[in-house]
């Protein structure tokens, strides 16, 4: 099973365009999820400046992903991207340890932002195959994703180089769209 | 469709026509390239053009010979010139030319063969070098990267291994150990090489990097631009440049060339763009890119670093 068929059962929303925002620390693993969902080149990426933006189309339905970098000095840029957001896609590093508070306290200034209230949360937590990577449901409770109540949200292990976890990850994000 | 049907027709009629002018003007086509074409890409890129169309058994093993051994980054310095007179005495046998009725003509082809196999073995070389991955662990590793920061910093010592320091040059945080990605040791040693060779207009393209306005982060800069010169590697539009610029076989070290005239350039680019933040960079980077293109199409093309001071 592949994109294609997760697009194929979206079929009854013709012509509809999501926008999702893929935001989270420098060196989380954007690009690499973005490129492994344009079924791209993984293995050369570079640190983003700016965004990259895709477009994965089937059958008329057309998502637009857009991957804002996370270096320190542009994350104040993140919220020029914030319009019409219909899933907000989070990407964790597992393996960073040392700065799991820290993008704790990126996402929980997200989720304050008016512009993204009620948007369907999806957290990637990403490198799960490095071995001081913790798991998802550790993830969960250092984001305290537990207290979130004013939107759906998921949490997601994936390996982004590997392709694994990630179109799940999707899958989800697609549903809960439908669901609205 | 009409690409395809022109195509069809250059096959049927390519050995008829070389066969009218090799009648015509008693000399065969790599002959009439050598002699006709300026020196540096205009005649290296019409030789491998001829080359690759040859339907010659022993040029067509010929080539696969050099590819073989390009790809396997066996031409140095010392096996060269072995390579070179096996080659051209190959072709003159081939071709049926008079070597003595002929001097120049093995001269200036060895060169050629010495550009275009150079260039492959260069893309081979910068391929092996872009999928080492930085690794904190290897003391190598460490050594390189030390010597990027004095190289860019030789008056400021840099205070800890892991310091706030190495975002003045542009990395994204503290340790710049992750900022290599896809790019691995390459990009690191591209860096290392502009520092190193052109202090002076490093020191400058540094400056404008801290511009207070349209600042941007030298280092993660640089590595976008290890990209960028990759691709151009790869898909062949550098050749111009590196053909033109090569005396001799092409090393790693006219990527490196390369790669600080692009760095150069661009900085040129972003500070003539006047961009509002650096969220513009994917949009100026993708107009610089299409430029450099565009200069790469001609075949003169050479790029320089130019050393002028400037007062920003």
């Amino acid at each position: 099973m592949g994109l294609l068929s997760i697009l194929r059962k979206l079929r009854s929303n013709p012509d509809k365009e999501l926008r999702l925002l893929l935001l989270g620390l420098d060196n989380a693993g954007k690009t690499t999820i973005l490129k492994s969902l344009a079924s791209e080149d993984v293995t050369q990426v570079t640190p983003t400046q700016g965004f990259n933006i895709k477009s994965v189309q089937s059958e008329g339905f057309k998502l637009n992903v857009w991957d804002i970098g996370g270096a320190r000095k542009i994350r104040p840029y993140w919220r020029n991207y914030f319009e019409n957001t219909d899933v907000l896609i989070y990407v964790v590093d597992s393996a960073d340890i040392k700065r799991l508070e820290e993008t704790g306290q990126e996402l929980s200034e997200l989720l304050l932002e008016d512009k993204l209230r009620a948007v369907p949360l999806l957290v990637y937590a990403n490198k799960q195959d490095l071995g001081q990577a913790v798991t998802a449901a550790e993830i969960a409770e250092g984001l305290g994703l537990h207290n979130i109540k004013d939107r759906d949200w998921q949490i997601q292990s994936c390996i982004a180089t590997e392709g694994k976890g990630v179109k799940e990850g999707l899958e989800w994000a697609c549903k809960s769209i439908k669901k609205k | 469709m009409i690409r395809y049907l022109w195509s069809l027709v250059c096959y049927f009629f390519r050995p008829w026509i070389k066969w009218f002018l090799r009648q015509t003007t008693q000399m065969c086509e790599l002959q009439r390239i050598c002699y006709g074409e300026p020196s540096g890409a205009p005649r290296a890129l019409a030789i491998e053009d001829s080359l690759r169309h040859s339907r010659d058994a022993t040029i067509k093993k010929l080539l696969i010979y050099l590819d073989d051994i390009s790809d396997k980054c066996e031409i140095t310095i010392e096996t060269e010139q072995e390579v070179l007179q096996e080659v051209i005495k190959t072709v003159l046998l081939t071709k049926k030319i008079n070597p003595v009725a002929h001097p120049d003509f093995a001269k200036s082809f060895g060169k050629c063969i010495e550009l275009i196999w150079g260039y492959r073995q260069l893309c081979v070389e910068c391929e092996e070098l872009r999928k080492i991955p930085y690794d904190a662990e290897n003391p190598e590793h460490e050594a390189l990267l030390m010597k990027l920061w004095d190289s860019l910093n030789p008056d400021e010592i840099l205070t800890s291994r892991v310091s706030k320091q190495w975002q003045h040059i542009g990395f994204q945080g503290d340790d710049p150990k992750t900022d290599f990605r896809g790019m691995g040791i390459l990009g690191l040693s591209n860096l290392i090489y502009f520092a190193q060779e052109y202090s002076g207009t490093v020191k400058q393209v540094l400056l404008h990097s801290l511009h207070p306005r349209y600042g941007y982060p030298f280092a993660i800069v640089g590595i976008n631009l290890t990209s960028m010169a990759l691709r151009l590697l790869r898909d062949g539009s550098a050749k111009t440049h590196i053909y033109n610029s090569s005396k001799t076989l092409p090393t790693i070290r006219a990527f490196h060339h390369f790669y600080c005239c692009l760095f150069y350039a661009f900085d040129g680019f972003w500070m003539q763009s006047k961009p509002n933040n650096m969220m513009e960079f994917s949009s100026v980077q993708e107009r610089f890119e299409s430029n450099i293109r565009a200069t790469l199409a001609s075949p003169t093309t050479v790029f320089r670093l130019n050393v002028s001071v400037d007062n920003v």
